[in-house]
C-alpha cells in the first residue's frame, strides 16, 4: 500500500515536473514573443531544438525560414512574404490575447546564417520555405508538414486559412495596416484645406489659367491613359510581368516578346501599344496641323513618311498578332474568285 | 476643322454647288437608307451562329433568362414578379421575382406579345434567340444619334457602321445569346446619347426622357453602376474646368432625382441606389452643381468687384462646413469593412484588389487583364484610329465632346483591368474612330474635291457653304457659338468667318490624298474581313451543340447535351431531383424541367459545397448526402472518350476546394500526389475511390478496351470496378454526360423481422 502510495506519488510529481517544464517554455516563448517588435520569435539551433524536440509540448510552431543575404534576390520575395508572415502573426496575437489560443502556435523564423544546422535537419534547400510542426510531434525531420508558400498562400489570408486548418483554431480577422498611415491622411487632410481656398479662389473668380483650363493638358492625359491602357499596362501591374525574361535555352539572350495570348511582357506591351498610338497621331496630324501648311512639297513629304509610317506600323501589329496568338483571319470570298 | 466637318457631311449629301434645301433633303434621305443598311447588317452579322449550327440558345446563363421569358408569357407580368421557383436550388428554392434584372425578359416578353397581337405565331425562343441582333441594331442607330450629337451627320454614320460590326458586341449580341448584356449596350449608348442632346439643347423633354432611359439600363444590367459615375465625372470635370451653364445643370439634376427614384423601383436594386458607395458620388456632384449654380447666379448679380470679395469672405468662414461635410462621409464609407464599396467594385479602383483578397473573383476567366492581342482581336483597327479621335475631340472641345472622351478615357481604363469591360469600351471606341474616319475622310476628300477651282470659284463655294452652314443640323456648334461670342455685327461675323473657311479650305495635294484614301479604305476592309471572321469563327459557338471536322472534310455534330436534358425529360418523374455541378443547373431547369439542387445563380456557398462534397466523397457517402437531398439522379459530364476538354474531372478540383471550404474532411492534398493532379495508376487512394471518379469511368475500360483518357492524355488508373450505391441508367452517344440513378435504401424486411422476435 505503502509502495502504491509511492509510486502514484512520483508519477504525479514527476508528470507535474514535465508540465512545469512545458510551463516553462510556454511562459518563454510568451515572453519572447511580446519582446519581439513583429510577433515571430526569432531562433537559431539551440533555440529550436530546445523548443521543438519534446514529444508532448503542448504547442504548434510555424516556422519561417529566412536568409539574410538572399533578401536583396527580387524574384525570391523573401521580404514580402516575411512582411505577410509578420502581419499573420500579429493578427493572430492580438486576435487570441488571453483567449485559449494564446499558446496554441507560435510564429518563428529561423536565419540561415545563425541555423545552418536546423535548415540542414529540415533537409530544406530553397527558399521561400516554411514549416508546420504540429504539438507534440517527435523528433524533428524533413518530414514535417511543409506549408506551400504558392500563389494562393502568398498572402497574410492565405496563410491564415492553412493555419486555421492545421490548428483548428480561428486566426481572426488580418490586421492589414492601411497603406496610408492615419498621421499621413491628416497631412493630405490639411494640405487639402489650406489649399482649397486658393483653387477655389482660382476657379471661381480668375477661372481661366490654370492647369484644369488647359485643354492641351487633358488631351495629353487622355491620350496617355489610352496608350497605357491598350499596351496592357494594367495586366503588367496585377500581374507584376517584368519588362524582359531571360530566355530559357540561352540564358545571356533576352526574350522580349511572348508567344502565347494569355500572357504578355512589359516591354512587348509598350512597343505594341506605341504602335497603336502612333498611328492615330499620325492621322491626327495629317488631318489637323498638316492642312494649315501651304507649302505643297513639306505636304507631300510628310504625308509620304506618315503614311508610310502608318502602314509600317499596321502591318507589324498584325504580324505580331498573328504570330502571338495563332489565328488565321481570311475572308470569305466566293470560290470563283479564288 | 468645322470646316472639313460640314464638308464631310455634304461630302455624305452630294455635291456642294445643289441648292441648299434640297441638298439638305437628298442628304436626309442617302443618310436613311445608310443607317437602314447598317441596322441589317448589325442583324445579319450576327446570324452565323444559327447558319452555322441552329437556332438555339446558348451557353448557360440564356437558359434561365429563356425559362424566365417563358414563364412570363405564360403567367403573366404579375405572377413573374412574385415567382418564387421551387424547381431550383432544392430544398430552398428562388426568389426570382426580386434577384433578376427584369429589363432583358420583359423586353422579349413585349416583343413576343406584340408578335402574337398581330397573328404573327413565333415562339418564345425564336424571340429570344433573335432579341440580341434586334437590339444590336437599335445600338447601331443610337450610336449615330450620339455621334452626330458630337461631331455631326458624316462622324455618326460612320461611328454606326463601325459598331455594328464591331467584334467585343458581337461576342456578347450573336443570335441565341440571350443575356443582360444584349439589349444594356443599347441602353447605355442611348442613354449618353439622350444626356448629350439634353447637354447640347437643354431642353427639359430629353433630360425626362433621359432618366427613363436610365431607368431602362437599370432595369437590363448591373453595369448601370457605370452610368451614374461617368456621368457625375462628367459634369465635375466641366464645372471644374469653367464650363458651368444651366444646359448642364437641366441635364444633371434631373436625372440625379428622377434616375434615382425610379431605379430604387427595380427590386433587384431597391434601397441600393441610395445606400451603396457606388451611388455616392452623384449624390456629391449634385450638391456640388448646386453650390456652382449658386455661386453663378451671384456672379450674375453682383459686380465683378464685389463677387471676388465675396467669395474671398466666403471662402475664408465658410470652408469650414464643407470640410464637416466631408469628413462626415469619409467616417461613414470608412466605418463600412468593404468602405462601402462591393468587391468587384473594389477590384476596379485597385486593380490588384481581386487577385489579392478575392480568389472567386480572380478565378474567372472574364476578369482576368487582357494583354494587346485581345485589344486587336476585340476592336481591331479601331485602336489606332481612336486616338485622332481623342485630338478631334478637343479641336475644338464642346461640353458633347469632352463627355466623349472622358467616356473613353474610363472605360478603356476599366477594360485594362477586367477583359469583360471590353465591351463598354467598344462604343465608345467606335464614336471615336468614326469621328476620326470621318475627318480623315472629310480632309483627304476635300483637297481632292477642290483641288483645281480657283480663288474665286473657291470663294463662292465658301460662301455657299457659309450660308448652309448658319442652318446646319449641329445644333451643338451653333449654341456654342451663340454662347460665347458677344453680339456683333452680323457682317462683319460672315466676313470672318468665309475668312477662316477660305484658309481651312487649303487642301493637300491630290495624288497623295488619292493614296491616304486607298489606304484608308484597305484599313476599312481589313477591319471588315476581321470582324466577320471573328463573328463566323470566334464568337458564334453555342457550347450547346459542338461540331468538328472530320478527317473527310465533313462535320460532325456532338449533341450530347441536349440528348441527355431530352432524356431526363422524357423517362423520369415530374418531381424528380437531379443532381450535377452548378454549371448545368440553368440547363437542367431549363430543357429537362427537373429540380436542381444547385445552379449557376451561385448564391448559396454551403449548398454548392454539398454537393462538391459528395462528389468528393467515397461511394456510400456520397449516396447517403444525395439521398438527404431528396436526389434521385445524379449526372456527370465526361470528356474523356472524344476529347471534350472541360469536363467535370477537369473542374473536380474546385469542387474539392469549394467543398473542404465548408466541410473540412475534404482536403484538397488528399487528392494530389506531389502537388499534381492525376488519374492514371498514380493517383492517389481518394481520387480513385471518390464518387466523380467512379461516375465519369465506370466501364470506361469497356468501351475502348484500354481506358484511355482522351482529354488527360494518359491510360486511368482503375479501369474495373463495380458501383454499389449508384446504377447506370444512361449514356449519351459520345459518353459525354453519364446519368446515375441512386440505389433505393437497402431493405429493412430482416432487420424489422429480428426486431420483432425480440419483442
Amino acid at each position: 500500500m505503502g509502495r502504491g502510495c509511492a509510486i502514484a506519488l512520483a508519477l504525479v510529481l514527476f508528470f507535474l515536473a514535465i508540465a512545469i517544464g512545458e510551463d516553462d517554455r510556454v511562459s518563454d516563448l510568451l515572453r519572447r514573443q511580446a519582446g519581439s517588435k513583429d510577433g515571430i520569435i526569432e531562433l537559431d539551433d539551440t533555440g529550436i531544438r530546445h523548443l521543438a524536440a519534446s514529444a508532448n509540448r503542448p504547442y504548434a510552431l510555424l516556422v519561417f525560414f529566412d536568409a539574410h543575404h538572399l533578401r536583396e534576390r527580387s524574384g525570391l520575395k523573401l521580404d514580402e512574404l516575411r512582411g505577410e508572415f509578420s502581419l499573420l502573426a500579429r493578427s493572430y496575437i492580438k486576435n487570441n490575447a488571453g483567449g485559449s489560443g494564446e499558446s496554441k502556435i507560435f510564429f518563428c523564423a529561423l536565419e540561415f546564417q545563425r541555423a545552418q544546422a536546423s535548415f540542414a535537419m529540415f533537409g530544406v534547400n530553397a527558399l521561400p520555405h516554411a514549416r508546420f510542426l504540429a504539438p507534440g510531434s517527435g523528433p524533428l525531420n524533413a518530414s514535417e508538414s511543409m506549408m506551400e508558400l504558392n500563389d494562393m498562400v502568398r498572402s497574410a489570408e492565405g496563410m491564415a486559412a492553412y493555419v486555421e486548418s492545421k490548428i483548428r483554431h480561428k486566426v481572426g480577422a488580418i490586421d492589414r495596416p492601411p497603406l496610408v498611415s492615419r498621421n499621413q491622411l491628416l497631412l493630405v487632410a490639411a494640405a487639402a484645406i489650406v489649399a482649397a481656398p486658393y483653387v477655389l479662389k482660382k476657379l471661381l473668380i480668375e477661372g481661366k489659367d490654370t492647369p484644369f483650363h488647359n485643354s492641351k493638358l487633358w488631351c495629353v492625359g487622355a491620350l496617355l491613359v489610352y496608350f497605357f491602357s491598350v499596351a496592357g499596362g494594367m495586366h503588367n501591374i496585377i500581374r507584376k510581368m517584368p519588362l524582359f525574361m531571360p530566355d530559357r535555352n540561352d540564358p545571356s539572350k533576352i526574350v522580349a516578346f511572348y508567344q502565347g495570348s494569355g500572357m504578355q511582357l512589359g516591354a512587348e506591351g509598350f512597343a505594341v501599344g506605341f504602335l497603336y498610338t502612333v498611328v492615330g497621331l499620325v492621322v491626327a496630324f495629317i488631318t489637323h496641323v498638316l492642312v494649315r501648311i501651304k507649302n505643297k512639297t513639306t505636304h507631300r513629304a510628310i504625308l509620304l513618311v506618315g503614311m508610310g509610317v502608318c502602314f509600317l506600323a499596321v502591318r507589324w501589329v498584325v504580324a505580331l498578332d498573328h504570330w502571338k496568338t495563332g489565328y488565321e483571319i481570311h475572308g470569305y470570298l466566293p470560290r470563283g474568285w479564288l | 476643322m468645322e470646316r472639313g466637318k460640314k464638308i464631310g457631311s455634304t461630302g455624305v449629301g452630294g455635291g456642294a454647288l445643289v441648292s441648299g434645301s434640297g441638298k439638305r433633303a437628298f442628304g436626309t434621305v442617302l443618310a436613311a437608307l445608310i443607317l437602314c443598311l447598317i441596322g441589317i447588317m448589325a442583324f445579319s452579322i450576327r446570324l452565323f451562329s444559327v447558319i452555322k449550327y441552329e437556332s438555339v440558345i446558348h451557353e448557360f446563363d440564356p437558359y434561365f433568362n429563356y425559362r424566365v421569358t417563358k414563364y412570363l408569357t405564360k403567367a403573366g407580368i404579375y405572377e413573374f414578379w412574385n415567382w418564387f421557383d421551387d424547381r431550383t436550388w432544392y430544398p430552398l428554392g428562388r426568389v426570382i421575382g426580386g434577384t433578376v434584372y427584369p429589363g432583358l425578359t420583359i423586353t422579349a416578353g413585349t416583343m413576343w406579345w406584340i408578335l402574337n397581337a398581330f397573328n404573327i405565331p413565333l415562339s418564345v425562343e425564336t424571340v429570344c434567340v433573335f432579341t440580341a441582333p434586334i437590339f444590336s441594331s437599335f445600338a447601331a442607330w443610337a450610336t449615330y444619334l450620339l455621334t452626330s450629337e458630337v461631331k455631326g451627320r458624316g462622324a455618326g454614320l460612320t461611328a454606326a457602321a463601325l459598331l455594328a460590326m464591331v467584334p467585343s458586341y458581337i461576342s456578347r449580341s450573336v443570335a441565341g445569346s440571350y443575356d443582360n448584356e444584349a439589349v444594356a449596350i443599347f441602353a447605355l449608348i442611348f442613354t449618353f446619347y439622350l444626356y448629350v442632346k439634353t447637354l447640347n439643347t437643354g431642353s427639359l423633354f430629353y433630360a425626362t426622357l433621359n432618366a427613363l432611359a436610365y431607368f431602362y439600363m437599370v432595369c437590363s444590367w448591373g453595369g448601370y453602376t457605370f452610368i451614374i459615375n461617368l456621368i457625375p465625372m462628367h459634369v465635375l470635370l466641366c464645372i471644374v474646368t469653367g464650363r458651368y451653364s444651366s444646359r448642364l445643370y437641366i441635364a444633371y439634376a434631373p436625372l440625379v432625382i428622377l434616375g434615382t427614384l425610379l431605379a430604387a423601383l427595380v427590386p433587384v436594386v431597391g434601397f441600393n441606389a441610395v445606400m451603396t458607395s457606388e451611388h455616392f458620388a452623384s449624390f456629391l456632384v449634385f450638391v456640388i452643381i448646386h453650390v456652382a449654380a449658386l455661386a453663378h447666379y451671384i456672379k450674375r448679380v453682383l459686380s465683378p468687384k464685389q463677387y471676388s470679395t465675396a467669395v474671398s469672405f466666403v471662402i475664408t468662414f465658410g470652408m469650414y462646413e464643407p470640410a464637416a461635410l466631408i469628413a462626415i462621409l469619409a467616417a461613414m464609407v470608412a466605418a463600412s469593412p468593404t468602405k462601402g464599396w462591393s468587391g468587384r467594385s473594389l477590384s476596379l479602383l485597385d486593380p490588384t484588389y481581386a487577385s489579392k483578397y478575392i480568389p472567386i473573383i480572380a478565378s474567372v476567366s472574364e476578369h482576368q487583364p487582357p494583354t494587346w492581342p485581345s485589344y486587336f482581336m476585340d476592336i481591331n483597327v479601331l485602336a489606332f484610329l481612336v486616338p485622332a479621335g481623342i485630338i478631334a475631340c478637343f479641336l475644338p472641345l464642346s461640353d458633347s465632346s469632352s463627355f466623349v472622351v472622358l467616356y473613353l478615357v474610363t472605360s478603356v481604363y476599366f477594360s485594362g483591368v477586367m477583359v469583360r469591360l471590353m465591351l463598354v469600351l467598344a462604343p465608345a471606341a467606335c464614336v471615336l474612330s468614326g469621328i476620326a474616319l470621318s475627318e480623315a475622310f472629310a480632309v483627304l476628300t476635300r483637297s481632292i474635291k477642290y483641288q483645281d477651282l480657283s480663288e474665286a470659284s473657291l470663294l463662292a463655294a465658301v460662301d455657299s457653304t457659309a450660308t448652309l452652314n448658319s442652318t446646319n443640323e449641329n445644333e451643338a456648334s451653333v449654341k456654342e457659338v451663340k454662347d460665347k461670342a458677344p453680339k456683333r455685327g452680323k457682317k462683319k461675323t460672315v466676313e470672318k468667318e468665309v475668312e477662316k473657311k477660305r484658309k481651312r479650305l487649303l487642301g493637300l495635294p491630290m495624288e497623295a490624298s488619292a493614296v491616304g484614301i486607298l489606304l484608308l479604305i484597305i484599313m476599312g476592309s481589313f477591319y471588315v474581313v476581321h470582324c466577320v471572321w471573328a463573328a463566323a469563327e470566334a464568337y458564334s459557338a453555342p457550347s450547346i451543340v459542338l461540331t468538328s471536322q472530320t478527317p473527310d472534310g465533313g462535320l460532325h455534330v456532338f449533341d450530347d447535351f441536349r440528348e441527355a436534358y431530352a432524356w431526363l425529360n422524357h423517362n423520369t418523374g415530374e418531381d424528380d431531383k437531379v443532381a450535377s455541378w452548378w454549371d448545368y443547373g440553368y440547363q437542367t431547369t431549363a430543357m429537362a424541367n427537373r429540380t436542381v439542387i444547385v445552379d449557376n445563380n451561385t448564391w448559396n456557398n454551403t449548398h454548392i459545397a454539398t454537393v462538391g462534397t459528395a462528389m468528393s466523397s467515397p461511394e456510400r457517402q456520397a449516396w447517403e448526402i444525395f439521398q438527404s437531398l431528396d436526389v434521385k439522379y445524379v449526372f456527370v459530364i465526361f470528356g474523356g472518350l472524344v476529347g471534350y476538354p472541360s469536363d467535370d474531372i477537369n473542374k473536380f478540383l474546385w469542387m474539392v476546394r469549394i467543398g473542404g471550404g465548408v466541410f473540412p474532411h475534404i482536403r484538397e492534398p488528399d487528392y494530389l500526389r506531389d502537388g499534381h493532379y492525376r488519374i492514371d495508376s498514380q493517383a492517389t487512394p481518394t481520387m480513385l475511390n471518390c464518387l466523380m471518379y467512379k461516375l465519369s469511368y465506370y466501364r470506361f475500360a469497356e468501351a475502348d478496351g484500354k481506358g484511355y483518357d482522351r482529354v488527360r492524355r494518359t491510360e486511368i488508373g482503375k479501369k474495373y470496378f463495380k458501383l454499389n450505391y449508384f446504377e447506370e441508367v444512361f449514356t449519351t452517344q459520345h459518353w459525354m454526360v453519364r446519368i446515375y440513378k441512386l440505389k433505393p435504401p437497402r431493405n429493412l424486411v430482416s432487420a424489422v423481422k429480428s426486431k420483432k422476435r425480440f419483442l
